[in-house]
């Protein structure tokens, strides 16, 4: 998406660099998130997995926003740190290593 | 926000083959259990499993199915569900709804893993519902569906139409083989029919679902959305039937109408409130309000259906739905499909409400047909209508 040639239309930016214990988890969060389209036109959205510095997998998620307001910007970010929690908790307690080694916490 | 939850209904384990429920064999008056099912465990190289996710409203499912595939029978493995229920005199919003479905997901899963007693491995396809239902809740399930597939070695998707899943796990618990359905919820109201490959949509609501009206007047009344709201109009309806309060009747053609009778009964509601007496001068009460409304949406139901029997030529009709779990809905149509020489059949709640195993069946006789739902394409749509789906596993 063109969102560096955007600056005039879409003022507000907000880069969230969401690091992952490896590199297979955080091509997951991509690929499960990246799914849905932002469903304002007022809002762009990137996602990409980048190597931390120094490092040679690509185990953070990086997630640009570009908006046409604070207030656009707010409500898309704030909807994706939502969906974001809910992948991280998936990833957290459905591996298939943490079933394996029953450290899931029990249901009730 | 408020979030009220109520004890997980819990359905099935490892061995457990079709619990017996509900069927009304209306020809000899007899309610009797469930069609004898081969007991037999598929073999466990051979069977297909289904993960379903199901959160199209407020009802968090996830069940997980087995099918046979020499026999074809399936057997149900685990049926969790939880329900977000909002404070009395309110409905549940697409926000607080979707919020309800990410914070109980991962432990409804793993209380849905824990009594199937499988690992992911043994699973071969997650099936989620792609619509139709509230945009938010949907998308919350679909995305962590898809993450359940990716962490699992790219199981494959199947997205799942919610009406699809309601009318084959009605087919497959009550062994109705070609039936009429109507399918009766909070979001949907329509008379179904299956030919050539679809099922085809023969009558439905013009405006608000029928449960939707249900749902509405109870708001009105501030009564208890727990369990349901419709359950407590029920229950309010049992204590009525002194007075049938006239409401406007509303059926067009093949189609209904609700939302003109939700006005008017809200408008005799506030004339309750206000003198308790009718114009004639007749005291009236909430159950006679719920009574008289339940009588009027039902009848209505029940003339739609019997026209559609008449136009197919079918003998048999399938309730399914949230509203299909309504007693007096089920004894109405008994009392039609019986002067026809016919039979209703209905499920209990626990499939009869929304779950995850309804969607794990319809996905898994999908997938059986090498459907599969690719991720990129794996979006949720609040419009998706039951006969857009081509139905490959029908004759």
């Amino acid at each position: 998406m063109a969102a560096a040639t955007d600056g005039a239309e879409f003022p507000c930016s907000l880069t969230l660099d969401i690091p992952f214990p490896t590199a297979r988890l955080a091509s997951i969060a991509l690929q499960a998130l990246g799914v849905d389209k932002e469903l304002s036109p007022l809002v762009r959205r990137t996602l990409s997995t980048v190597a931390p510095e120094g490092f040679q997998d690509e185990s953070v998620l990086r997630t640009k926003y570009v908006a046409t307001t604070n207030r656009m910007l707010r409500v898309a970010v704030n909807s994706f740190m939502d969906s974001l929690a809910l992948v991280l908790e998936v990833q957290e307690q459905l591996d298939v290593d943490v079933l394996a080694a029953g450290n899931a916490k029990t249901a009730d | 926000m408020v979030i009220s939850i109520r004890a997980p209904l819990a359905i099935g384990g490892r061995n457990l083959t079709w619990k017996p429920v509900l069927l009304f064999d209306l020809q000899s008056h007899h309610s009797i259990t469930n069609q004898p099912q081969p007991n037999i465990m598929p073999d466990k190289e051979g069977r297909h499993i289904a993960l379903g996710c199901e959160g199209s409203a407020n009802k968090l499912g996830i069940g997980i199915i087995a099918h046979d595939p020499v026999t074809g029978a399936s057997t149900v493995l685990s049926n969790i569900r939880d329900t977000y229920n909002s404070p009395p005199g309110t409905g549940f919003l697409p926000k607080d709804t979707a919020a309800h479905h990410r914070a109980y997901f991962v432990r409804v899963a793993l209380r849905a893993l824990r009594e199937a007693s499988i690992t992911p491995e043994e699973i071969d396809c997650i099936c989620f519902t792609r619509g139709p239902g509230m945009g938010a809740p949907l998308t919350s399930v679909a995305i962590a569906a898809r993450t359940l597939s990716l962490l699992w070695g790219n199981k494959p998707l199947v997205g799942v139409n919610h009406c699809v899943g309601h009318i084959e796990m009605g087919r497959a618990i009550t062994g109705a083989e070609n039936p009429v359905v109507l399918y009766v919820s909070g979001g949907n109201s329509q008379v179904i029919a299956y030919a050539e490959q679809r099922y085809r949509i023969f009558g439905e609501t013009l405006d608000i679902a029928v449960g939707n009206c249900l749902d509405r007047f109870a708001r009105t009344l501030k009564i208890s959305n727990d369990p349901a709201p419709g359950y407590n109009i029920e229950q309010l309806a049992k204590k009525g039937g002194r007075i049938l309060l006239d409401m406007p009747y509303a059926v067009k053609g093949m189609d209904c109408s609700f939302s003109g009778i939700l006005a008017r009964a809200d408008e005799l509601a506030q004339q309750m409130f206000k003198s308790g007496r009718t114009s004639d001068g007749e005291e009236f009460g909430p159950e006679d309000l719920c009574f008289s409304l339940q009588e009027t949406v039902f009848a209505m139901l029940v003339e739609i259906t019997e026209r559609a029997m008449a136009h197919v030529g079918s003998k048999q009709v399938l309730i399914v739905g949230g509203v299909g779990s309504n007693e007096r809905l089920q004894e109405m149509m008994g009392a039609m499909a019986r002067d026809r020489g016919g039979s209703v059949y209905a499920t209990d709640e626990r499939f009869c409400i929304d779950n995850g195993i309804m969607i794990a069946h319809a996905g898994l006789l999908a997938y059986k047909t090498g459907f599969r739902t690719p991720l990129e394409e794996s979006t949720c749509t609040q419009r998706f209508r039951t006969d857009e789906v081509f139905v490959k596993w029908r004759e």
